[in-house]
């Protein structure tokens, strides 16, 4: 499966987001944010086609809520760590609990994020997330 | 409940008496009622902030917050019924009134429909857009938010559309027509068409609406000082000027004599039912329950020149320009493209040069008829190859479609028309699509902010996105901020409510130091100004005249102007504040913060007047406090305590309730005086407030101005608050403190623990409220948090509201800091009266702190506690 790139006007690959939020209104505001900081983003509000665009590219990063119709955010973290290790996975959630927390970082995932956050707060994570990445 | 049940309730106040409640209990429930007054406030400001742009919420955080507050508010009235041993029901009702409304805004439905027929264009804002439709909500935007001129008029709202044709039958019909139609033969919708519209053009107008419309035309006629006003009908539909433009699908009447107004409604309304309008609807999957059409009636103005612009020209983005098409007389000329007419085009950025020029051979003009409609005439020989906008014209004209189009963060296309006067009206504002090619804006984006040079970025706090390039304008002190440039952007040490006559020309906000939820930033989200509050160096790092772009929404300040930005952002799929989440939180909290119970002693100070939570809050907080003396000093078989009036000289009207060890007074004493207060947090207090000189007494000069207002907000003249002696009080024991006290307007409260473990000890305070107008009260606001920060607080300020907190310090130094906190206290009683620039709020700041350096060096505390450890 070879992973679709894209490449800037420099030749270096720019980062590439998938974010899976069920409330249209994150996916609207995450997707033009992350848009300006120069990474490439996807965004899906609902699971399966989020899924299915797992299944077939690998991003370096993934957001995705927890609760919601359909898939389990859970499973999507799950399973993107099953198909691509090196993807790191952030969680945000409005129903922020210890339990929730734990299982996703015994998961895998990066970071937890509880919803509402700041625009900021997950930039910085982004931006952490990459600088790590660039470091390995 | 059953009867039995409910008659024992009724009668309980026959039973024998019960015996005595120990005080501590019904302190604890007032204790529980302040915690919750508190945390109610906090999460209020916690929702406000939610509308900066700066959090990503989404839906499941509007219902939980709403859920949070409303629980919080509940419990506090039941606490507040406990305490009061009242039946009072009128307090559950409000409660259960605002609850409602907030539930059904939640469900989809709109709590306060407009139901009235009619209603004035000065009422109007984008919250009524399903009453008058879009066209006319924007106008009411533009007119009454923006502050531009559009020409005086009412509207009659969807409700009359439905209410109109329910009278004549019509909507059943339409119904069955459609059901009828197979949806493809053009002779049979043509025919179902042309039978619609004909019923409407004779159909009857019901009485009540009949009544509205004559209502709303006397004032119009009043207004304007005429009898034979004229007026343009144009039509206001669902969905029209929205996504879906509608343009000239709908039919707008000009010139109409008031006779003629109910004709030209029906002529309006009758063009919903045209075979292409129909179509047009059908085409883009518009359902037959989806149309409304809801109808503004303007005064005609007396055009001189008309026309229509594009924010954006219909060029390659590169050329960043705005185009005008105007001629002599008025609009339709020029819209409808059925005369000749001038091209302008001008840079989109200031000073907005004319970048070309078409002048077009306008040898007719559109004009009013003598009696009615429009007629066309000869224009003079001379002016057939003028131009029709003056160089000031196109200026006014260009500012004004930028504001527009900054508030709407979209491309517009505007039609507008300059008076004989050349006073410009806007006529119309709706959004223009340039959407580019996706994939190119996007590599222009990302390219564009990764090779600019970043000034500072992720300092302070975001309070309303968006874009704004332009010049620094450095506001450093009170400098005259007439001379503020057109499209610069203010650079300043604080915010203050005195930029709010910059809003219209800012493209942007940036402080060093201020808070997301006071007046200024009220005010530049209703302008919706890219402003970034608390940055802490915005003033060090930038000079003035520098070009710089500040991306609110990313909050980034890059040196220079990055176009791609502000396009960027012109062309985005959503726009924030367009969104329903945002739209419908803004409503959710018209009903939740806004404080409408301001005077205790005013008659409008009962549950039947709480229109919002913070009504109910602030009316529970009074009464408690209230109730709380009142039974210490009246119900004495109902508890174990005597209230203790403190001997002392100034006016403080404090009572004491002693619960354990805080004064050395016996236990049925009706006084006590300051050397018998044992309580340390109590004795540090009051220490501060009497021996530190800061009670100020010496009359304060009250200008007209805050007198006016104070005697507006309190609607009385007798300046009850500072004349009648407030019943202030103090809870005590030897280690703690809660203490109430108001004094005139204002409220403090204090909360103290001072014990030998340092890690127990904790004070807090918090300051709400004042006689004067909101900027002097948040200007004395700043000036405590600035002081409670000098003290090491970590302080908090919403609005007019301060609260300090400070924990685990020494005993020795928590009674210095509350030492000063009474000194505070004394200093701050008239402040706000005095409060008259930023400017004195400095100099009362350093006055202050010049003033409590003796009380710094005093021993702290009670004699036995030593000296002051360092």
């Amino acid at each position: 499966m070879a992973a679709v790139t894209d490449v800037d006007n420099d030749g270096a690959r720019k980062t590439q987001i998938l974010i899976l939020d069920d409330e249209p209104i994150v996916c609207k505001r995450l997707r033009p944010a992350f848009q300006k900081a120069g990474y490439e983003v996807e965004a899906f509000t609902d699971s399966t086609s989020a899924m299915a665009r797992i299944e077939q590219k690998r991003f370096d990063i993934v957001i995705t809520d927890l609760k919601m119709q359909g898939t389990d955010g859970m499973r999507l973290l799950s399973r993107t760590k099953e198909i691509w290790p090196d993807t790191n996975v952030v969680v945000i959630t409005g129903f922020a609990t210890s339990e929730t927390a734990k299982e996703s970082f015994r998961k895998g995932a990066f970071d937890f994020i509880a919803k509402p956050f700041k625009l900021s707060d997950i930039l910085d994570t982004v931006r952490r997330l990459v600088a790590g990445n660039s470091k390995r | 409940m059953d009867v039995l049940a409910g008659l024992k309730e009724l009668f309980c106040f026959w039973h024998p008496p019960k015996p005595p409640i120990p005080f501590v209990v019904l302190f604890k429930k007032f204790k529980s009622i302040l915690e919750r007054n508190n945390r109610i406030l906090e999460l209020m400001a916690d929702m406000g902030d939610k509308l900066s742009g700066d959090y990503i919420f989404d839906r499941q955080y509007i219902n939980d917050a709403c859920e949070r507050v409303s629980d919080l508010v509940f419990k506090l009235v039941s606490d507040l019924n406990i305490l009061t041993e009242s039946e009072d029901v009128e307090l559950f009702i409000a409660f259960e009134r605002i609850q409602h409304e907030i539930h059904e805004e939640l469900a989809g439905r709109r709590a306060v429909p407009v139901i009235r027929p009619t209603i004035l264009l000065d009422e109007l804002n984008s919250d009524l857009s399903e009453e008058v439709g879009n066209k006319f909500a924007n106008l009411g935007d533009i007119r009454n938010t923006l502050g531009l001129s559009t020409p005086d008029g009412f509207v009659i709202t969807t409700k009359a559309f439905f209410d109109f044709m329910e009278f004549n039958g019509l909507g059943k019909d339409i119904d069955k027509a459609l059901s009828c139609w197979d949806g493809k033969a053009q002779d049979h919708l043509e025919a179902v068409c042309k039978d619609i519209r004909k019923r409407i053009l004779q159909a009857t107008m019901p009485k009540n609406l009949l009544a509205q419309v004559n209502a709303m035309a006397d004032i119009l006629g009043s207004r304007h000082h005429t009898k034979s006003l004229r007026l343009a009908v144009r039509s206001s539909a669902w969905a029209e000027d929205n996504e879906h433009s509608f343009a000239g699908q709908y039919e707008s009447i000009l010139g109409v004599p008031r006779s003629g107004i109910l004709d030209a409604y029906r002529q309006v309304l009758a063009s919903v039912y045209t075979p292409e309008a129909w179509q047009y609807r059908l085409h883009r999957g518009y359902k037959e329950h989806e149309i409304a059409m809801a109808v503004g009636c303007q005064v005609m103005v007396d055009a001189q020149v008309s026309g229509a612009m594009y924010t954006y020209a219909p060029l390659p983005l590169e050329k960043e320009a705005m185009v005008i098409s105007a001629a002599w007389g008025l609009g339709p000329a020029v819209v409808q493209g059925i005369a000749e007419s001038d091209t302008f085009v001008l840079d989109r950025c200031p000073p907005h040069q004319l970048l070309s020029l078409e002048i077009g051979q306008k040898e007719r003009r559109l004009a009013q008829g003598a009696r009615s409609g429009t007629i066309w005439k000869e224009v003079e020989e001379p002016l057939h190859g003028a131009p029709c906008l003056s160089a000031d014209q196109l200026q006014r004209l260009a500012h004004a479609a930028l504001a527009i189009e900054r508030y709407y963060k979209r491309p517009q296309d505007i039609e507008w028309t300059f008076d004989g006067q050349s006073h410009l009206y806007i006529l119309q504002s709706r959004p223009l699509n340039i959407r580019p090619e996706h994939r190119e804006a996007r590599s222009h984006i990302d390219d564009a902010t990764l090779r600019a040079q970043v000034a500072f970025s992720n300092k302070g706090t975001v309070v309303q996105g968006g874009v704004g390039s332009g010049k620094v304008f450095l506001a450093c002190g009170d400098e005259d901020l007439k001379d503020f440039p057109y499209g610069a952007i203010l650079v300043a040490l604080h915010t203050s409510p005195r930029y709010a006559r910059i809003m219209q020309k800012a493209h942007g906000i940036i402080t060093d130091v201020g808070s997301a939820t006071g007046h200024m930033a009220t005010l530049a989200r209703e302008y919706r100004v890219p402003t970034v509050v608390d940055t802490g160096i915005a003033t060090k790092m930038l000079r003035q005249g520098d070009e710089i772009t500040l991306d609110a929404s990313e909050n980034v300040v890059y040196l220079g102007t990055i176009r791609e930005l502000s396009r960027f952002e012109l062309t985005e799929q959503d726009v924030f504040e367009e969104s329903y989440e945002y739209r419908l939180l803004r409503r959710l909290l018209k009903k939740i913060s806004p404080l409408n119970l301001i005077d205790s002693h005013s008659d409008d100070f009962k549950p039947s007047r709480c229109r919002t939570y913070h009504d109910i809050t602030r009316y529970s907080h009074e009464k408690a406090v209230e109730k709380l003396i009142d039974l210490s000093e009246n119900y004495q078989r109902y508890h174990d305590k005597v209230p203790k009036r403190l001997e002392v000289d100034l006016p403080l009207g404090l009572m004491v309730i002693d619960i354990e060890d805080g004064t050395s007074a016996s236990q049925d004493s009706r006084a006590v005086t300051m050397d018998q207060i044992r309580s340390v947090p109590l004795k540090a207090l009051l220490k501060g407030l009497t021996e530190s000189g800061m009670w100020t007494t010496d009359p304060v000069a009250v200008d007209i101005g805050s007198f006016m207002s104070s005697v507006t907000r309190t609607c009385s003249t007798s300046m009850a608050g500072y004349g009648r002696l407030s019943r202030n009080l103090a809870v005590a024991s030897k280690e703690y403190m809660n203490l109430n006290l108001r004094l005139g307007y204002h409220f403090n409260l204090v909360d103290a623990y001072i014990g030998d473990v340092p890690n127990d000890n904790y004070v807090s305070f918090r300051f709400l409220g004042g006689v004067t107008d909101f900027i002097r009260r948040s200007r004395r606001a700043k000036f405590i948090a600035a002081v409670l920060e000098q003290l090491d607080f970590r302080v908090e300020v919403h609005g007019d509201l301060v609260v300090g907190r400070l924990k685990k310090n020494s005993t020795a130094r928590m009674c210095s800091k509350i030492m000063i906190l009474g000194g505070l206290i004394g200093y701050t009683r008239q402040l706000d009266v005095g409060m008259k620039s930023d400017d004195q709020m400095a100099r009362s700041f350093a006055d202050f702190m010049q003033r409590i350096q003796p009380i710094m060096d005093w021993p702290a505390g009670s004699d036995e506690q030593g000296a002051r450890s360092v």
